[in-house]
């Protein structure tokens, strides 16, 4: 009774988490980011900052829930000598999970490049004390750093479709790898 | 075929309720920080986006739930039936939003009417919208309860 409360939660925690990085990425893409057109650049901007700053915050707490309520339900519902036994290597559901957690991992990485590189790039305040063509240079490396969130972004939102792609098929089946 | 039909209608179920966590975790307290006149406009082009989108997330769902049914579902009664109110109910606050409530939000002034009149019409409606859009939320939320409930797994009809 225990571990069927246990794997409940931990499957609505798991969809709650995937649910907030997948749909929170597309709403992103396809509702805030067309909208910015309507309002002054400098807005505009201020908008995005402000989003990508609240936005960060979900991305980061979907990623930290995604490994700990996928573990809590994997040792809740399955066998678990797929992972003592080296059946992680050698069956289609543990290869399917290896590749969920590798897919996760690359979402973290590219969230880190995204939180800690770019982001402050984007923050900087361009300033005059260097003389003009260093503010040219620094605009040029936020514009850089712009392109490459948005690169990021929709990277991220491909590799986070297959990892759904992923999940689906090991909770309707044992994994298509 | 079912593990496809499960793979579409979990991720229709997660852009709908991502979208709708989105608006409310990350566009209303965005709100604060925009100029009003901007918000309105904000709201207009972003309100319309979402209604598409999460009518298009609504009927996908239907389209596959009915279709896993048909496969061979074989979901409790009970279940089935929950999620359908959830859907039902889902489909008529969308759609009362997008209907009614959203274009009442931006009304124009009518003859006869003064600016604080139409102050307050716009003012109730988005009120009504604001009360719409938490309820579809706690919806959304229940029907991935439902979904998740008996067996713990993914939140299609495919569990």
């Amino acid at each position: 009774m225990t571990a069927t409360w246990v794997s409940v939660l931990a499957a609505y925690l798991h969809l709650l988490a995937v649910a907030t990085y997948v749909g929170g990425s597309i709403a992103m893409e396809l509702i805030l980011g067309p909208a910015q057109r309507f309002v002054p650049p400098a807005q505009a901007q201020i908008l995005a900052q402000k989003s990508a700053d609240r936005f960060l915050v979900l991305v980061w707490s979907s990623l930290a829930l995604l490994p700990a309520s996928g573990m809590l339900l994997f040792f809740s519902l399955s066998d678990q000598s797929l992972v003592t036994s080296g059946g992680i290597f050698s069956t289609g559901a543990g290869r399917t999970l290896l590749a969920m957690m590798a897919l996760w991992a690359v979402l973290v990485a590219n969230g880190a490049v995204i939180t800690f590189v770019l982001r402050p790039r984007l923050a900087s305040r361009t300033s005059a004390s260097g003389g003009r063509a260093a503010a040219g240079a620094q605009l040029q490396a936020m514009s850089r750093a712009a392109t490459w969130v948005s690169r990021l972004t929709r990277v991220d939102l491909v590799v986070a479709l297959v990892v759904v792609l992923l999940g689906a098929s090991l909770a309707y089946g044992n994994g298509i790898l | 075929m079912r593990d496809g039909l499960g793979y579409l209608f979990t991720l229709e179920w997660a852009v709908y309720v991502g979208g709708a966590l989105f608006m409310e975790l990350v566009w209303r307290p965005l709100q604060r920080h925009v100029p009003p006149q901007q918000t309105g406009v904000l709201c207009n082009s972003m309100g319309r986006r979402y209604r598409w989108l999460a009518l298009a997330c609504l009927v996908a769902m239907a389209a596959t739930g009915a279709a896993w049914q048909l496969d061979g579902g074989g979901l409790a009664a009970w279940r089935a039936g929950g999620l359908a109110a959830a859907w039902g109910s889902l489909v008529a606050l969308v759609a009362g939003m997008g209907l009614l409530v959203h274009p009442r939000s931006h009304a124009r002034l009518q003859p006869g009417e003064d600016r604080a009149a139409l102050r307050r019409r716009r003012q109730r409606a988005i009120k009504v919208m604001d009360v719409m859009l938490r309820a579809e939320l706690a919806v959304a939320l229940l029907g991935a309860l439902v979904a998740v409930w008996p067996h713990g797994s993914a939140p299609g009809p495919a569990i």
